[in-house]
């Protein structure tokens, strides 16, 4: 697994109040992990503030997040912004 | 208004108490602190406070959330609703009940607070402050709200009777005992966790106090600076923590055996109408709610035993109170006694009154007065008796619960022992 993978799979567990080792790529947020819709706007910004740099800003918009149902759509969107 | 029963209302009796406060988290941790007469007043913990006019404040220190409740239900609540979940879960322990005993569409929930959530809007402000408002936290309303102490009772708890959440600054727990009474006297619940909560200690909010004068200075003798009704008080000293106290019917009580630590007689509610934070200095208000207290329990003065005083530690409120006492009892305020918890405690705010009828359940349980500690040298002034730095034992038949809040709300509730 990539850095970008644990770091991402760190910050769920955190954001959820979870053990990470209940967190893998295909997880999906609501029905496996019992994130609720306002957890999952608490996590965007988190993986915004995490993966954010001044030269690159990471923006999950409220339509971005609504498709992010597993912790690899979310990992895919942010390779899509070119964060590795 | 059309009474609801026929007859006599039910009698309200306490059978469980919770308290997290800083003396002490669990009945037994609390009553040995309130009978030794040991302080939790210590030097200012939860922050750097050292550039502060007032550097101590009564911490609830080591408090383990998790203990109470899962991590994740712990991230959505401000520290003042963890305290009420913990308190309501040592009550409901402390009066051998458990939430599959209950029946939850008949047990409600009263939990008030003064400053409920302020010190998560201070923080997600800051945060707003670096990161933006676009990046406001979901969670801010529904972790801030003032309602969120009894909601999370209620949810965590699984309580689906009615919930009350109301602010009545320091008078606000003394209240909840009022309501939470009235509440299974008019069948709307059956069992009701009342009580109150508080965490609001931040730079802001003791820089604030200290500029209005409220708090002592006595930065050097942390455990000394709470000192009611002795001459050389010089304010409050800020506390946190919450209490939350079991009320059912004496008839539910009897029924399943449960200890009982006082029936709530009843209630009394005025306003000064005077000062937004200063009390009539005439002790009126005060002496109103007394009075009305003392009526609504159909209790004449002279079988009270023990004032639960609001006593602060403030110029003003103590000398306020004492001449208030003096109005509603006469020559007989001189054979009553008065004391302080937040000698000890130092004043939980929103908390305090649960904290004050916490105590004086056990007073009227285990027959002792608890203590005013640091009242060293009598203020002229105050001179009745405050059970001055030692706790006793006692005769405690009948209690007056005192809590008066900036804004001039006052709120008294009147406690017995029960027999048998």
């Amino acid at each position: 697994m990539s850095g970008t993978s644990d770091q991402l799979i760190a910050i769920v567990a955190e954001q959820l109040r979870i053990s990470s080792e209940r967190v893998t790529l295909e997880s999906s947020l609501i029905d496996d992990l019992g994130a609720d819709s306002l957890d999952v706007v608490d996590l965007s910004i988190a993986i915004e503030e995490e993966f954010s740099s001044d030269e690159h800003p990471i923006e999950i918009t409220e339509e971005i997040a609504a498709e992010m149902r597993t912790v690899e759509d979310i990992l895919t969107y942010l390779e899509d912004q070119g964060v590795v | 208004m059309v009474p609801e029963h026929s007859g006599a209302l039910p009698r309200v009796v306490i059978t469980g108490i919770g308290p997290v406060t800083p003396i002490g988290t669990g009945v037994a941790a609390f009553g040995a602190s309130l009978r030794e007469g040991r302080s939790g007043v210590a030097p200012i913990r939860s922050f750097d406070a050292s550039d502060l006019k007032v550097r101590i404040a009564a911490e609830v220190n080591d408090f383990a959330p998790e203990r109470y409740m899962s991590a994740k239900a712990a991230k959505r609540m401000a520290r003042f609703s963890q305290f009420a979940v913990a308190a309501s879960h040592l009550a409901l322990a402390d009066a051998g009940l458990d939430q599959a005993g209950l029946d939850p569409d008949r047990a409600g929930v009263v939990v008030n607070t003064g400053g409920g959530g302020v010190n998560t809007v201070l923080e997600e402000q800051e945060l707003a402050a670096r990161r933006g408002v676009g990046r406001a936290s979901a969670f801010f309303v529904p972790t801030m709200a003032p309602n969120m102490a009894a909601c999370q009772v209620s949810i965590e708890l699984g309580l689906r009777g009615p919930v009350i959440a109301s602010v009545a600054a320091c008078a606000s727990s003394v209240t909840a005992f009022i309501d939470g009474a009235h509440l299974i006297q008019r069948g709307e619940a059956e069992l009701v966790l009342a009580g109150g909560a508080e965490a609001s200690i931040s730079p802001l909010g003791v820089s604030a106090l200290a500029n209005m004068h409220a708090l002592s200075r006595r930065n050097d003798e942390p455990a000394r600076a709470s000192r009611p009704f002795d001459k050389d008080r010089d304010g409050f000293v800020i506390g946190e923590g919450a209490a939350v106290c079991v009320l059912e019917t004496l008839a539910a009580a009897r029924a399943r055996d449960a200890r009982i630590y006082a029936e709530v007689l009843g209630g009394g509610r005025c306003a000064d109408a005077y000062h937004i934070s200063a009390p009539d200095p005439e002790g009126e208000g005060a002496a109103r709610a007394m009075a009305r207290a003392l009526q609504a329990a159909q209790l004449p003065p002279t079988a009270v035993d023990y004032v639960c005083a609001h006593g602060t530690g403030t110029v003003l409120n103590d000398a306020a109170e004492t001449k208030a006492i003096k109005q509603v009892f006469g020559e007989y305020a001189y054979r009553l006694a008065v004391s302080s918890p937040k000698s000890l405690t130092g004043h939980l705010m929103g908390a305090a009154g649960a904290v004050s009828v916490t105590a004086t359940a056990l007073a009227l349980e285990r027959q002792f007065l608890p203590p005013t500690i640091n009242l060293d040298t009598p203020d002229p002034d105050c001179d009745l008796d405050y059970v001055a730095r030692r706790s006793r034992a006692a005769g405690v038949r009948a209690a007056l619960a005192n809590g008066f809040g900036f804004g001039g709300q006052n709120a008294v509730v009147a406690l017995a022992r029960v027999d048998g």
